[in-house]
């Protein structure tokens, strides 16, 4: 590897090659400031409980008063639980739109859901939420957490099927077809088969599902109620009296606790196999 | 080997009696579930609003019926003049991101080898926070007295307090941030993709480094191209969050329009077409990049 990046260094001048360093470590840091602020301002003691661009001063007081800021805490549990069902969902519907892309028998039907899937994706989120709003509301369903769950799911359901449809992609056919002719059903096939091949992607599917729902706020704020109320709804609505200091420390633990997340997701999956499937984003 | 082929050939076939249904149900349910389930929690709420866009607004309810008069209002008055700043704001603010993201792509592409895991991580992890503290942080960074004014005032760059906030430009700014990473992965999957020998080949031949990105490396990243604009694009014409804070009163845009018909003055149709306009942009997006991506054929089943 060395040579061949030598040998583009000869033919290349340098100067292109610094610019591009520069310019990538210019959006990097421009990708990093805000994260950074947030997490620096979580520390900033504030003008009368209100975070302002001020430094104040230094203080620990806000992550305390976050743990025991009793609405921000129900919204907190509100999301986890929310994203759990919307990651649980999204992994059995999705894995099962991932699959019948790859290995439906009926090529159209395998169009079919491949153009579905890239249906959920292109749809604009707002769009989505007052579509899901009327529908609720002409059907009469009255809105809770299953409501919010399913509104979510088709944006994450999209992700998880795409990673599925990825890994299937990758699995020998003929071990399934020797599975068929020494008499194993469909359905035993894949959970003797298939099933233990892509648990590390279904995995990795529902991580990414998880942060979504948990992150969510433009489906959620059309379907949140007093009762449902998630963190990004309740920061979202905390705005427009100014966010406390608190607001910061929250999304501070939760980006950690997001990030602790994924590396033990990212490290199971690439314990199994090959990078994640970027290659369909 | 033939006689092998043979008995297995036989077992298959005797076992094909029962197997030969079996699957196929399992496949049919297996297909059914998504289906069923995306059918009910996605194209039927889609089709309410189609169906609605179409209806009037009466006092406290929806007659429906068969009209065009919401389309008229959506694209006349104030309703149209959001929709056609939604849509060059949405174009413009892609490009920009497409522009910006490109090198990133290329750098990383081309120019890491044993850190590229990490070039790609430091790209991806910003993205993995909350995108509300994102950008209520990126509002604290540009507001008055914050870090951007000092910044800019001690380089000389800008002189006295900095009114951004409240202005198209910071909206700008805010897009260009939120949908940055989304443009970057696509691209760089793509530029990952073109054989090193095909470069080159190119340079072996005469052409210069400019030329060979030119007539080589940019031609073969079309389809990375198409998805970033359309991964940045599509969400940009439905945003409202960051319009709302970044560009307050001044900022408005489809998305934050609809939203109000719904929530505030619950006109649904007037709302619900507003939506399928947004709807007919989308797809708009989506024609225009099939073109751009044609001959490349999608390796996919």
């Amino acid at each position: 590897m060395s040579t061949e990046g030598a040998r583009i260094g000869d033919w290349r001048s340098r100067i292109p090659d610094a610019a591009l360093f520069v310019w990538y470590a210019v959006a990097v840091f421009f990708l990093f400031a805000p994260i950074v602020a947030a997490i620096i301002y979580s520390f900033n003691m504030g003008v009368v409980n209100k975070q302002t661009a001020t430094w104040t001063g230094w203080t620990l007081h806000w992550y305390p008063a976050a743990w025991y800021d009793l609405s921000l805490r129900r919204s907190v549990e509100q999301s986890f639980v929310v994203a759990f069902w919307t990651a649980l969902v999204s992994v059995g519907v999705g894995a099962a739109l991932g699959y019948a892309m790859v290995r439906h028998p009926a090529a159209a039907v395998r169009r079919l859901l491949a153009g579905l899937t890239y249906v959920l994706l292109i749809v604009p989120e707002s769009v989505i939420g007052v579509s899901l709003l009327l529908f609720y509301a002409v059907t009469r369903i009255p809105l809770s957490t299953a409501t919010l769950v399913a509104g979510i799911t088709p944006l994450t359901i999209a992700v998880v099927a795409l990673i599925m449809r990825a890994r299937v992609l990758t699995l020998d056919r003929r071990i399934e077809e020797a599975a068929a002719d020494l008499g194993s059903s469909r359905l035993t096939t894949i959970r003797l088969i298939i099933l233990p091949q892509v648990a590390p992607a279904l995995l990795a599917g529902a991580v990414m599902a998880y942060t979504f729902a948990f992150d969510n706020l433009v489906v959620s704020a059309f379907l949140t109620t007093p009762q449902v109320n998630t963190l990004p709804v309740y920061l979202y609505g905390s705005l427009q009296y100014g966010p406390s200091p608190a607001v910061y420390a929250a999304a501070s633990a939760v980006f950690v606790f997001t990030l602790v997340m994924l590396g033990i997701a990212g490290l199971i999956y690439r314990s199994s196999r090959r990078p994640p499937a970027a290659a369909d984003a | 080997m033939v006689a092998v082929e043979t008995i297995v050939g036989s077992r298959s076939s005797g076992g094909a009696s029962a197997g030969a249904v079996a699957p196929r149900t399992a496949d049919h349910l297996i297909a059914s579930i998504p289906t069923l389930w995306l059918a009910i929690f996605f194209l039927t709420p889609l089709a309410f609003t189609v169906i609605f866009s179409f209806g009037r607004s009466t006092f406290g309810g929806v007659e429906l019926g068969f009209t065009l008069d919401n389309y008229a209002t959506a694209l006349s008055g104030f309703y149209g003049a959001t929709f056609v700043r939604t849509v060059i704001f949405a174009a413009s603010a892609s490009a920009l991101c497409l522009a910006a993201a490109y090198p990133v792509a290329y750098f990383i592409a081309r120019h890491t080898t044993r850190r590229r895991t990490l070039a790609i991580l430091l790209i991806l992890i910003p993205y993995f926070s909350s995108f509300l503290i994102r950008v209520m942080a990126l509002h604290m960074l540009m507001s008055r007295g914050g870090a951007s004014e000092i910044v800019l005032n001690a380089l000389h760059l800008h002189a006295g307090p900095l009114d951004i906030l409240d202005t198209q430009t910071a909206v700008f700014i805010g897009m260009v941030y939120a949908y940055l990473p989304i443009a970057i992965v696509p691209l760089f999957v793509v530029l990952d993709r073109i054989p090193r020998p095909l470069i080159e080949a190119s340079r072996d031949l005469g052409a210069s480094p400019f030329k060979t990105f030119l007539f080589v490396t940019l031609p073969l990243s079309r389809p990375g191209i198409a998805t970033a604009v359309l991964l940045t694009a599509v969400p940009m014409l439905g945003e409202m969050v960051i319009p709302k804070l970044l560009g307050g009163s001044r900022g408005v845009l489809m998305g934050q329009a609809i939203a109000s018909q719904y929530l505030q003055s619950q006109n649904y149709p007037l709302g619900s077409a507003m939506a399928v306009l947004v709807l007919i942009a989308v797809a708009v997006i989506v024609l225009a990049l099939a073109r751009l991506t044609k001959g490349f054929d999608e390796v996919t089943a």
